[in-house]
């Protein structure tokens, strides 16, 4: 019988940012009841929002951590390269260190007390769906019962270089959020969102062939486009699928690269849609695509 | 089904560019790291290194992109994978510090020309490589960059034969990344884990680490042919000791051996041999040493293959599997003479010359930074 994977709780931090990216030490010691010393704004946010997501309960100390990043902690490496190229001066110790991108998972593993898997998944277009493969495919072999999949991206200033960096005109609010859902193995209570599948597909007829074989219930479906889904895309697959009954969660978001990574959570957190599903597609500039597929138990 | 099996492979490390050659080497002298002059303004510091054969650091973009693209290539070829098959793949990399060279060398390029320069205009997208490593092999598939340090790309194996075994892809590409950049080297350098003499892992001389550089490149499918290595059993663990050394008691390090041991089905006696991770430095070889002990109450051979070919972090997972089974393949065990001729003080001894080997199980345990902790279990025999 295949495990069923239920989402056990989500949590998030998400801020637009103008000028510079905020202090988030203060932030940081209120959510953890204490103060993280010596780490950078990205592990800070990292453990934010996993604290957010956890709450007051205390994730089993084998629980797996997978976190997902598009940039990773770009201050941290920013710093350390103007430092040595622009200035001659060498790395720090636990500067060089915290440049290794599974620091994050580290400190949060530690905060929390847990020594499960331990995975930092990056790409360029879905950085937190493969994160987040990541975990199911760990769950669904019994390896791992219960996890944290967090997505985080963050923002360095100067904004105006940031923007450039990423692509975005200068007018394009950015922003910066945190992302984590825990998993647990295990049937989903009444009301409850369990992960059903998360597959990539090379092209759009396989992704057109998979979300067939799905045999959704447009009535029952709700249909959330990525934040790299070519619209065109977006249509056509609407019109394939029959799947009309939109979910939107990103219009109100200053840009950032994780977007998918909020997706879940807010379906998690709207209300009266027991029964329904939902599939997250998301797309590249390549014409790939990725699903994620949810569904809320009666 | 089929089970997944490794298909074939490419390989370019100190030691040469091809699998063939690689393994020629493991059977010659140990090679000698050379001095990377790294200037800074207060002086100059050499950083001890094994750069990949016959590619010296010039010309640093092209030797980057060439150099990985090739192994694929190599890896591809060596498995027979036709155009479509590579097309439907996955390709899943593990490294530690991704094309950082590249960045580097443009940084350097733009402050040297007088512009008002910032690191990472050029790319700050994390799965760059990965993205141009599958572009420029015609790969559609899943596609993941695995960042766990030294355990990076153990653990994209890891995942690669999940997604073969799952059906997700008949074929999955697992490619290590490691070259030369200078925030490694001077990393490494202010933490004082670099010896200029070599590496000489579990040795009572043991000193350090040298950089090494390795673009390593596996295929995993399904395959029906009976003795061909797989991965038989696997474990990652976190260790919240410390984040750059496991805890010197060996209990987080046969937690994970053990884990590893339980995924494959076997008891400690049933282990052939250890390929250990080996970095010479003091603590960490310390707490290897110790987990094995705590696991196995009569240890079997134990090899170190980083005395070859450097520390070649993120790479090493996959890059000392393909040395060590080309190795076995051949019927022997990797040797490291010179170093640990003798029980160290750590009561390990290495083999001397290469040492004659059946088909069998064996173990092979990588530790990173950030507390990560990998133990794979292959097998070319049932």
């Amino acid at each position: 019988m295949p495990i069923e994977i239920t989402v056990r709780a989500h949590g998030d931090y998400y801020a637009p940012v103008e000028g510079a990216p905020p202090d988030v030490r203060e932030l940081s010691k209120q959510t953890l009841g204490k103060q993280v010393r010596r780490v950078g704004r990205f592990i800070q946010l990292a453990l934010i929002g996993a604290a957010r997501c956890v709450g007051t309960e205390t994730p089993p100390a084998h629980t797996g951590i997978y976190m997902s990043s598009r940039r990773g902690d770009l201050e941290t490496n920013l710093e350390v390269l103007e430092q040595f190229f622009k200035h001659g001066h060498t790395p720090k110790p636990l500067n060089f260190i915290n440049t290794v991108s599974n620091a994050s998972c580290y400190y949060v593993a530690r905060h929390f007390g847990l020594h499960g898997r331990s995975c930092f998944v990056t790409g360029v277009c879905f950085s937190f769906e493969m994160a987040l493969q990541a975990a199911l495919l760990d769950m669904q072999a019994g390896v791992v019962r219960s996890a944290l999949v967090g997505g985080l991206d963050t923002v360095a200033a100067p904004l105006e270089i940031d923007r450039r960096r990423l692509g975005l005109n200068a007018q394009t609010p950015v922003g910066e959020a945190s992302h984590w859902l825990w998993l647990e193995a295990r049937a989903p209570a009444p009301g409850e969102t369990t992960l059903e599948a998360v597959e990539a597909f090379a092209d759009r007829d396989a992704l057109a062939a998979w979300l067939k074989q799905q045999s959704f219930a447009p009535e029952k479906t709700l249909l959330a486009e990525g934040q790299y889904l070519d619209p065109a895309d977006a249509r056509a697959l609407r019109g394939e699928t029959a799947l009309t009954r939109a979910f939107a969660y990103r219009e109100s978001l200053a840009y950032y690269d994780g977007q998918a990574g909020a997706a879940l959570g807010a379906y998690r957190a709207t209300a009266d849609l027991d029964g329904t599903a939902l599939a997250h597609i998301n797309g590249d500039a390549e014409g790939r695509f990725a699903a994620i597929v949810a569904r809320r138990s009666a | 089904m089929s089970a997944p099996a490794f298909l074939g492979a490419g390989l370019h490390t100190a030691l040469g560019a091809g699998v063939a050659r690689n393994i020629d080497a493991l059977f010659q002298p140990l090679p000698h790291p050379v001095l990377q002059e790294i200037k800074t303004p207060e002086e100059s510091v050499g950083a001890p290194a094994l750069l990949l054969h016959g590619r010296p650091l010039e010309n640093i973009e092209a030797r980057f992109w060439e150099a990985a693209e090739a192994v694929v290539g190599e890896a591809i070829e060596a498995a027979g994978l036709t155009r479509e098959q590579v097309r439907e793949a996955a390709l899943v990399l593990g490294t530690s510090s991704l094309d950082i060279a590249v960045s580097e060398a443009i940084y350097a390029r733009e402050l040297a020309e007088g512009e008002d320069a910032y690191p990472l205009t050029s790319n700050s997208t994390m799965g760059r490589l990965a993205q141009r490593l599958r572009q420029a092999h015609g790969v559609r598939g899943p596609e993941y960059t695995i960042c766990t340090a030294c355990t990076a790309s153990a653990n994209a194996l890891i995942y690669a034969n999940m997604l073969v075994a799952t059906g997700r892809v008949r074929h999955a590409i697992v490619v290590g990344v490691e070259i030369f950049n200078i925030i490694t080297a001077l990393g490494f350098q202010s933490l004082e884990l670099l010896s200029p003499h070599g590496m000489k892992p579990f040795d009572s001389k043991r000193a350090g680490l040298t950089l090494g550089e390795s673009c390593a490149a596996l295929i995993v499918g399904a395959s029906s042919k009976r003795g061909a290595f797989h991965l038989r059993g696997s474990a990652n663990l976190c260790d919240i000791f410390g984040i750059s050394a496991a805890n010197p008691d060996g209990s987080t390090v046969a937690d994970v051996i053990r884990m590893a041991l339980e995924d494959a089905g076997l008891a400690p006696e049933q282990i052939d041999g250890i390929k250990a991770h080996g970095t010479a430095s003091l603590l960490n070889d310390e707490a290897e040493a110790a987990g094995m002990r705590l696991v196995f109450p009569k240890l079997p051979p134990v090899c170190a293959l980083k005395p070859f070919i450097g520390h070649t972090f993120g790479a090493c997972g996959v890059t000392e599997l393909i040395l060590f089974c080309g190795m076995a393949e051949r019927g022997y065990f990797p040797a490291t003479p010179g170093i640990c001729a003798e029980p160290s003080d750590l009561d390990i001894r290495l083999p001397q010359t290469p040492q004659a080997l059946a088909p069998g199980v064996f173990q092979l345990n990588f530790f990173g930074f950030g507390g990560n902790n990998t133990s794979l279990v292959i097998a070319n025999a049932d």
